[in-house]
C-alpha cells in the first residue's frame, strides 16, 4: 500500500510546525535510535482546561511526520479529557490509512499528545501519578505495533505474560521464533519501558 | 524534467537502442531454438551471439559462459551448484556481513543445512578483513563468496588479494595438511554493481565464478549470465527441459538476451569513457551538495577504490525516508538505508555493520547513477536535495 493523497499533504505541508517558546508543557516519544521522533508543544487554557495552541517538531518519515502534523490539527481546541481519548485508528482513518509497517508512526503521535496531556495533568494535580505496576505494562504493550500485521500486540495476543516483582519486569511474548518483526517488537518494548525508573531489569522472552 | 531516476543500483532505465533490439524477438521472431528449421536456427545465433558479446567483455572462453534469467538466478546456480557438486569436500563456506542478499540469504540456507559459514568483518570504509579470510580457511573450506562492488557503499572489494590469500592456502598449494581432504576452494564473486562500470577479466583475477545482470547496465529485466571457469564443477540445481543453457533449464526470453547483448555492446563500445563520465557526475554532485550543505559523511571507500556510479552519504539530524519521500514528490529516485524504508523496520545492516550508528544509517541517501543520467538531472538533484534537507532540517526534533 502506497502512502494516501492526504498523508502526502500532511508530509509535505505540516500543519503547526515549530516550537512555543512558553508553552505550558512539552513532550517527547521515540528517539534518533529508533529513526523516529516527535516533540509537542502544548498551550492550555487554565480554565477550561482546553489546547489553545499546538505545535510539534518531528525527525522521521513521511508519515512521522503526517501523523504528527494531523494529530496536532485535530485536537487543537479540544479539552484535555477529549485529547486523551483520541486513539491511533483515528489518526490512521483521518488520513484514509497508513501502510501496515507505517502504522507505528500514528501510536508515536497519540503517544506523544497523551504524554504531555498527563504531565500536564500531574504537574497541576488534576490527576495523580499512577504506582507502576502490571496494568502500566499492558498499556504499554497497547502502543507496541506489530509492523507485519497492522496492529498492536495485545491485540495480537502476542503478550503471553507479564511479571513485575521487586523492579524486575519479564514479558514473555507469544511470537514466532522467524518472525521478521520480532527484533523491532523487542526493541520497543525495551525502549518503551526502560523509561520506567520503577523497572530496574527487564527481561523480554520471545 | 522528466522522472529522474537515481536508483540505478536497483535498475536502470534499458536504452532505447536496447529496445529496438528486443523487439523483433516480441514479434516475427520469437521462436525458441531448435535444430535445422530456420525459425530455430535464428534463435540459436542470438544466443551464439549473446554468449561471445558476455565472454568478450570479461575476457572469458564462449564456453565459459552460461546464460541465465538474471542475476539471482545466476547467483543461485553458481552458489548452489558449486556446493552441491563440492560437498563431499568439504562443508565450510565464507563470505562476509556486507555481501549482496543472494550471497547472505545462500549462505543461510546452507547454514541451515548443515555447512559451517564464516561471516568475515568488514572496516569502516567497507572493506571485508582480509587478516580474518586469511585465518579462517580451513581443509574443510570449499568457497569463498564476495561481492566485487558493494552495493551499498560502492567499495570495491580486491578479488586479486583475496585470490592470493586463497591460493596460498595449502590446500591449494598442495603442502600435506594433517587430515587433508585435498579441498579446492573456489572464489564465487557477485559482479552486479560492478559490471560495466569498471573492467572485469576474469583471466587476470582468476576467479571461478562470477554474476552479473543486464538491467544494471541499461539492458532489460529478466537476463543474466554466469560465468564458471573451465574445469569448476556446477552441479545441476534446476532441471527441467533445457532450451537456451543447460544450468538455467527452461526458456529464457530471447528477448531479454537480444537486449542484454545490446547494452553490453552500448557499455563496453567505450567502457573508461563511460567510466570516466560517470565518475564525473558522481563528483559533480558530491561537490554540489558539499557547497551548499558543508561537509557531509561520505559512507564507502572514496577515489579509485569506490564505484564510479555510486553517492551514499549521510545527513546529520535528517530522517533518510523522509528526505527520499520528499524528493520522490519532485521527481527524483533515490535510496536511503533508513530503518523506515525497510520492511523489517530494522537500519541497513551494512551500514550498521561497517560501524555506522542509528542515526548515521537512518540519515543516509544513496544516490547511483547509469550512463544515461545527465549533468542537467545531476545540478537539478543537487538544487532539490539542498532545499529538502533545509526543509526537514527545520522541523527536526533533534
Amino acid at each position: 500500500m502506497d502512502y494516501s493523497e492526504k498523508v502526502l499533504d500532511h508530509f509535505m505541508n505540516p500543519r503547526n510546525i515549530g516550537k512555543i517558546t512558553n508553552a505550558d508543557v512539552e513532550a517527547t516519544e521515540g528517539s534518533p535510535a529508533c529513526g523516529d521522533q516527535v516533540t509537542y508543544y502544548l498551550k492550555i487554557n487554565e480554565e477550561t482546561l482546553t489546547i489553545e495552541d499546538i505545535k510539534f517538531l518531528s525527525y522521521g518519515c513521511a508519515s512521522n511526520i503526517a501523523t504528527a502534523s494531523i494529530t496536532s490539527e485535530l485536537v487543537k481546541g479540544k479539552t484535555l479529557e477529549e485529547a486523551s481519548n483520541f486513539t491511533w485508528k483515528q489518526i490512521v482513518e483521518s488520513l484514509d490509512g497508513l501502510p501496515s509497517v507505517k502504522i507505528h508512526c500514528s501510536v508515536l503521535a497519540v503517544d506523544a499528545l497523551k504524554s504531555a496531556v498527563k504531565k500536564y495533568q500531574i504537574e497541576k494535580g488534576l490527576r495523580a501519578a499512577e504506582p507502576f505496576n502490571e496494568k502500566t505494562v499492558m498499556q504499554e504493550m497497547r502502543s507496541i505495533i506489530h509492523s507485519g500485521a497492522g496492529d498492536d500486540i495485545v491485540t495480537l495476543n502476542m503478550v503471553k505474560s507479564i511479571e513485575y516483582q521487586d523492579g524486575i519486569l519479564t514479558i514473555n511474548l507469544n511470537i514466532s521464533e522467524k518472525d521478521v518483526h520480532k527484533c523491532t517488537v523487542v526493541s520497543e518494548i525495551k525502549e518503551h519501558l526502560s523509561r520506567f525508573e520503577e523497572v530496574k531489569e527487564l527481561n523480554v522472552r520471545a | 524534467m522528466e522522472r529522474v531516476h537515481l536508483d540505478n543500483c536497483m535498475t536502470t532505465k534499458p536504452d532505447p537502442l536496447v529496445i529496438e533490439a528486443m523487439m523483433p524477438f516480441l514479434t516475427e521472431k520469437y521462436f525458441l531454438p531448435s535444430n535445422f528449421v530456420s525459425t530455430g536456427s535464428n534463435s540459436k545465433k542470438c544466443i551464439q551471439e549473446c554468449k561471445q558479446i558476455v565472454a568478450k567483455s570479461l575476457n572469458a572462453d564462449e564456453s565459459e559462459i552460461h546464460l541465465t534469467s538474471g542475476g539471482t538466478s545466476a547467483n543461485n546456480i553458481g552458489i548452489k551448484g558449486y556446493i552441491m557438486a563440492n560437498a563431499h569436500k568439504g562443508n565450510h563456506i565464507i563470505c562476509s556481513q556486507i555481501d549482496y542478499p543472494d550471497i547472505l540469504t545462500n549462505a543461510a540456507f546452507f547454514e541451515e543445512n548443515g555447512f559451517d559459514v564464516t561471516y568475515l568483518g568488514a572496516d569502516w570504509d567497507g572493506y571485508i578483513d582480509l587478516e580474518k579470510l586469511k585465518s579462517s580457511l580451513r581443509k574443510e573450506t570449499i568457497l569463498v563468496m564476495t561481492t566485487l562492488a558493494n552495493h551499498v557503499l560502492g567499495t570495491i572489494q580486491s578479488i586479486k588479494k583475496i585470490k592470493e590469500i586463497i591460493n596460498c592456502h595449502p590446500s591449494k598449494t598442495g603442502v600435506e595438511m594433517t587430515g587433508s581432504s585435498n579441498s579446492n576452494i573456489a572464489l564465487f564473486v557477485d559482479a552486479g554493481h560492478a559490471y560495466g562500470r569498471m573492467p572485469i577479466d576474469v583471466k587476470e583475477l582468476d576467479v571461478d565464478i562470477l554474476s552479473f545482470s543486464a538491467h544494471k547496465i541499461n539492458g532489460p529485466q529478466g537476463a543474466g549470465a554466469l560465468f564458471v571457469k573451465k574445469g569448476t564443477k556446477i552441479a545441476q540445481t534446476k532441471h527441467g527441459i533445457v532450451r537456451i543453457d543447460n544450468l538455467d533449464t527452461g526458456g529464457i526470453s530471447l528477448a531479454a538476451l537480444a537486449g542484454m547483448a545490446k547494452a553490453i555492446e552500448l557499455q563496453f563500445n567505450d567502457l573508461q569513457g563511460h567510466i570516466d563520465y560517470m565518475r564525473s557526475l558522481q563528483n559533480r554532485l558530491l561537490q554540489g551538495i558539499e557547497e551548499k550543505l558543508g561537509k557531509v559523511l561520505v559512507n564507502g571507500a572514496w577515489g579509485e577504490n569506490r564505484i564510479c556510479h555510486n553517492l551514499n552519504i549521510s545527513i546529520e539530524n535528517v530522517e533518510g525516508e523522509g528526505m527520499m519521500m520528499m524528493l520522490d514528490m519532485f521527481g527524483i529516485n533515490v535510496a536511503t538505508g533508513s530503518a523506515c524504508s525497510s520492511q523489517g523496520l530494522q537500519p541497513n545492516y551494512i551500514m550498521m555493520a561497517t560501524g555506522r550508528n542509528f542515526v548515521q544509517s537512518h540519515g543516509s541517501m544513496k544516490f547511483t547513477l547509469s550512463r544515461l543520467t545527465t549533468q542537467a538531472e545531476i545540478d537539478y538533484t543537487i538544487v532539490k536535495f539542498v532545499e529538502v534537507v533545509g526543509k526537514l532540517r527545520k522541523i527536526t526534533s533533534i
